[in-house]
């Protein structure tokens, strides 16, 4: 069963993404923390195959998210999706930069979002 | 568009590799055109037109990654940094540049088309090196260097930060502050509250502009943190402030001597008012993906099925007119229009062949998502487990049906997680043994015949004989006195309610389950076979058709019945006198040159009585996977092409049928299902 | 098309027209239930109408081996194997001698689970208000989920899903 990191501060947000992820075909497992540091705690506990994270959020932005991840080789193979506003293209382009995998552009199509974390789950190395 | 020559004949994720790639290469030309008229104007590179070239760079990157085009992928690696570089300022945009970005994406034209030409693609490799090399000595830095670019700054640091956070390091810049970063390690349960105390200590005296985490010495249990500081506090007081154990404090860019009256604490939240220096292009909000756009297109399964069931349907109408021409040509006022006829339908024939090998082959994909997907269970799994295991993937490229493929997933995943938890003996044992210390599994996929075959070897403890025969024994499978040969103790395995080992884990459920494994593989035409030494290791072989949608068959009739044999399983046929069919302990044998061959009477396995045996029997000799077995019919009707269909209804295990076909004419044939026939053959053998 | 008899219409559309053709007063406000109604044995026996598919005429049909006996064997539906229940055997009524107004009723379940069922004769649709629906009397063969009064008669309404629940071998 996939298991998906959810990390984004806003709720109303974070449960359009968690119900748009469940709809996925098959179980899943969902996780969903409201910050960076809680990711950040989450990441050791048990072995995700997808993180989608906002960028704007309180304590670490989600691009400082991508950076860790991808720089650590025990997360670096995760597939981290950047979820970001429209207006934010800088910040979308700096997290593909880094290393994130994809992004979505909120507000985005919950299909979208499927089709993307299918790829990825998927495509995992 | 470059050559699709060197592609042809190639499989299948090339051709869409180089589709996609070419789409990506025709969109970096025009946004490289563009730039170059940019320059030529004397304006500043566009922002937007250097992004849309770096993401479609990136994209390249990730493609040719994705499919291992090692020369590409090492291209589109410089090109991607160098564009990068472009992007965030630290090179700048001249005229020696566009021809190098000029020169790279014609040679990708070129690479593209050799895709597939081990050869041409190797004499391309001094081209690239000589571009890869030529590029340090045209990207020089920028001549209006980023404000950012004389930071002493890891590039990470710069790279996470957001567009917010840029404008909040100008701004600390521009104020002429000290721009320092703390670094200091934690432990990875308990860094909110260290981390909290740490930045709150900075904000006393400036700001901390970012907060970057990276990993600890321990990757998964420690975790450090670099905080960007913007403050006043000139370096060495900023160092004597921080009693951080572990954290240090290095001066990024040394600020202007600051009037005491602003060393105030805390930061002022940006009051200053935007000015023309600090103004960033306002970023036009487009809603272009990265996806890149190409010409390969999503089908839905379904659709293709339809598809295919047209094709099918036209294969039984083609079948009809066969008959037809038959009897045209049988009588001799038409016999004449009947041999014009046979010529038109033998063209029909072959492009009917023509359009179902066209639509089997877009139903193909190769193995390699479901080994990656077994891999990152694998890695899981050894992670959880604690044990030491390399798994060795080979013939990735193997295609298989769809929906095969799709249904593969599960019983495959079953034979690789019992070998990672059963069979993969833990290191101290393995010492012990003098073994490696290090399990091996190793999958290998390839093509035999019209099937695929599916190996998983794991090099562990072997199949223990004497504890799965007592465990048969135990659940009353086998008789203690029963004589079994190796191969029988060993199929075992696939009995219901088999286990070796007792212990429940959470990795494999219990060690049952092969016999699920096999009902699930038969579902698809499939077999598995073991073979295991003891101390060894195990080998499981899983057999499937390369695709269920049209197969050939061999009618057969059975007193007033006709059934359909996958033609795939079939050794030969054999017309025999019945009287040479032999009886011994209740079994029909037959003798097949000097071999006993073990027979059965479909009639009396499905209970037909209606109309009379023939004189003159024929056998089907068919295989399944090493079995054989002599089916006992009353007459062959002929060979045809089928659509082996699911049988719909409320009756589920319907033992001995896997499916129908319509033939066109009357009503549906049932195909046999072989492999029940034989296990139950088998089985009543043992249980005679 | 042949010229079939009227009793017995020819295709679904034909029901269906029937069917709206022959709404009752505009004044109810009730909801009304469509039913499928077919003959078995002289005796009016129905399915919602949302769980049917179509209804064919009888073709051929190819008996499963050790199969339930009320299931008399595949039929093809343009490509499609469908197990055929025969609704007589079902109710353990005795077989009779194929007729010419036997049909196939392709029934669906929400499931997606899907057989034909062969009875004797296809009569019409019926659209009854749900107060003329009322429990069955007795479980008459398990299938018989509640009785519609129609004119003078009691009609049997079948549940799709029982109906489709025959049971694994004979």
């Amino acid at each position: 069963m996939p298991r998906i990191l959810i990390v984004e501060d806003s709720p109303t947000m974070r449960s359009l993404l968690t119900s748009s992820l469940e709809e996925l075909e098959g179980p899943v497992k969902i996780v969903e923390v409201a910050s960076g540091f809680e990711a950040l705690r989450h990441l050791p506990r048990e072995p995700f195959d997808l993180i989608v994270t906002d960028i704007n959020m309180p304590d670490i932005n989600g691009l400082e998210l991508v950076s860790f991840v991808k720089n650590n080789a025990a997360y670096r193979d995760i597939p981290l999706v950047i979820v970001s506003t429209e207006r934010s293209e800088r910040d979308r382009d700096k997290g593909i930069g880094l290393g994130a995998d994809a992004y979505l552009v909120k507000p985005f199509e919950p299909e979208a979002l499927r089709d993307i974390a299918r790829r990825l789950l998927d495509d995992a190395e | 568009m470059a050559s699709k020559g060197g592609v042809r004949g190639g499989n299948k994720a090339a051709r869409e590799f180089v589709s996609e790639a070419e789409e990506i290469l025709e969109t970096m030309r025009a946004r490289l055109a563009d730039l170059s008229d940019c320059l030529g104007a004397g304006a500043e590179a566009d922002p937007d037109l250097v992004n849309a070239l770096f993401r479609a760079a990136h994209s390249l990157k990730a493609l040719a990654g994705l499919f291992r085009f090692d020369p590409i992928s090492s291209l589109a690696h410089k090109l991607e940094d160098v564009l990068d570089g472009l992007r965030l300022g630290r090179v700048a945009l001249a005229p020696p540049l566009c021809a190098w970005l000029d020169e790279t994406i014609a040679l990708f034209g070129s690479l593209l088309g050799q895709v597939g030409d081990a050869a041409a693609l190797a004499g391309s490799a001094a081209r690239i090196e000589e571009l890869t090399a030529g590029v340090a000595a045209i990207t020089a830095p920028s001549a209006a260097p980023d404000e950012f670019a004389s930071l002493a700054l890891d590039p990470n640091v710069l790279r996470a930060l957001t567009e917010y956070e840029e404008h909040r390091l100008r701004e600390s810049l521009r104020r002429g502050r000290h721009i320092a970063v703390v670094d200091a390690p934690f432990e990875i349960k308990t860094f909110e509250e260290g981390l909290a105390e740490l930045s709150s200590a900075l904000r006393e005296s400036g700001e901390v502009l970012s907060t970057l985490p990276s990993p600890g010495d321990s990757l998964e249990s420690q975790i450090r943190f670099s905080l960007l500081v913007a403050t006043d506090l000139p370096p060495a007081e900023l160092a004597a402030r921080i009693e951080f154990p572990g954290a240090a404090a290095r001066t990024v860019r040394a600020g202007r001597a600051v009037p005491a009256a602003v060393a105030a604490p805390a930061a002022t939240p940006a009051q200053v008012p935007a000015e023309a220096e600090g103004d960033a292009p306002a970023p036009i909000p487009e809603l272009e993906s990265l996806k890149s756009i190409s010409d390969t297109v999503r089908v839905d399964i379904r659709k293709l099925d339809d598809l295919m069931n047209l094709v099918g349907e036209l294969v039984i109408q083609r079948g009809a007119i066969g008959d037809l021409i038959a009897r045209l040509g049988g009588r001799s006022e038409t016999a004449k229009i009947g041999r014009e006829f046979a010529k038109v339908h033998k063209v029909l024939d072959r492009k009917l062949r023509e359009l179902q090998s066209a639509v089997l082959e877009v139903r193909m994909v190769p193995l390699r998502q479901v080994f990656e997907k077994v891999s990152r269970v694998v890695r899981r799994l050894r992670r959880e487990l604690g044990k030491l295991v390399d798994l060795e993937i080979r013939g990735a490229d193997t295609e298989l049906d769809k929906l095969i493929v799709e249904a593969l997933v599960d019983p495959l995943m079953h034979v690789v997680r019992n070998a990672l938890d059963h069979a993969i003996e833990p290191a101290e044992e393995r010492r012990a043994l003098l073994k490696e210390e290090s399990g091996r599994i190793s999958i290998d996929a390839f093509q035999r015949g019209s099937h695929v075959v599916i190996e998983v070897r794991d090099d562990g403890r072997g199949i223990d004989r004497a504890a799965l025969r007592r465990r048969a024994e135990q659940v009353g499978l086998v008789e203690p006195d029963a004589v079994l040969s190796d191969k029988e103790t060993l199929d075992l395995i696939f009995a219901p309610g088999i286990s070796t080992r007792e212990q429940v884990t959470e990795t494999s459920g219990r060690g049952v389950g092969m016999d699920i494994v096999r009902s699930n593989l038969a579902a698809l035409g499939g077999v598995v076979d073991v073979e295991s030494t003891p101390g060894r290791g195990t080998a499981i072989a899983i057999t499937l058709p390369i695709t269920l949608a049209i197969i050939q068959s061999l009618i057969v009739g059975v007193r007033d019945r006709r059934f359909a044999i996958p033609l795939n399983s079939v050794l030969e046929t054999l017309v025999v006198d019945a009287g040479a069919i032999q009886v011994s302990e209740g079994r029909s044998l037959l003798n097949l040159r000097g071999t006993p061959l073990l027979l059965r009477r479909i009639d009396e396995e499905f209970g037909l009585t209606a109309s009379a045996r023939a004189v003159r029997p024929c056998v089907i000799v068919v295989g399944v996977g090493e079995q054989r077995l002599g089916l006992i019919v009353d007459r062959l009707e002929g060979q045809q092409d089928t659509v082996i269909k699911p049988i719909q209804g409320p009756v589920q295990n319907l033992r001995g049928i896997s499916g129908a076909t319509d033939l066109g004419d009357q009503d549906p044939v049932l195909v046999l299902d072989l492999s029940a026939l034989v296990e139950d053959a088998l089985r009543r053998r043992e249980a005679a | 098309m042949s010229g079939a008899a009227p009793t017995h219409p020819e295709s679904w559309e034909e029901l269906a027209r029937a069917a709206s053709s022959h709404r009752s007063s505009p004044a109810t406000a009730e909801a009304l239930r469509q039913l499928l109604c077919m003959g078995v044995d002289g005796a009016p026996y129905a399915v919602p109408v949302e769980n049917v598919r179509e209804i064919v005429r009888v073709r051929p049909i190819t008996p499963i081996p050790r199969a339930a006996s009320a299931v008399r064997g595949v039929i093809s539906l343009r490509g499609e194997i469908l197990q055929v229940i025969d609704l007589r055997l079902r109710l353990r009524l005795a077989a009779v001698a194929p007729a010419r107004s036997n049909r196939i009723v392709v029934v669906q379940v929400e499931d997606g689970r899907v057989a034909g069922v062969l009875v004797d004769e296809v009569r019409e649709v019926l659209r009854v208000p749900e107060s003329a629906i009322g429990a069955p009397v007795a479980a008459d063969a398990g299938i018989v989920a509640a009785l519609c009064a129609n004119g003078g008669q009691f009609v049997s309404i079948v549940d799709p899903e029982r109906l489709l629940e025959v049971g694994g071998r004979a």
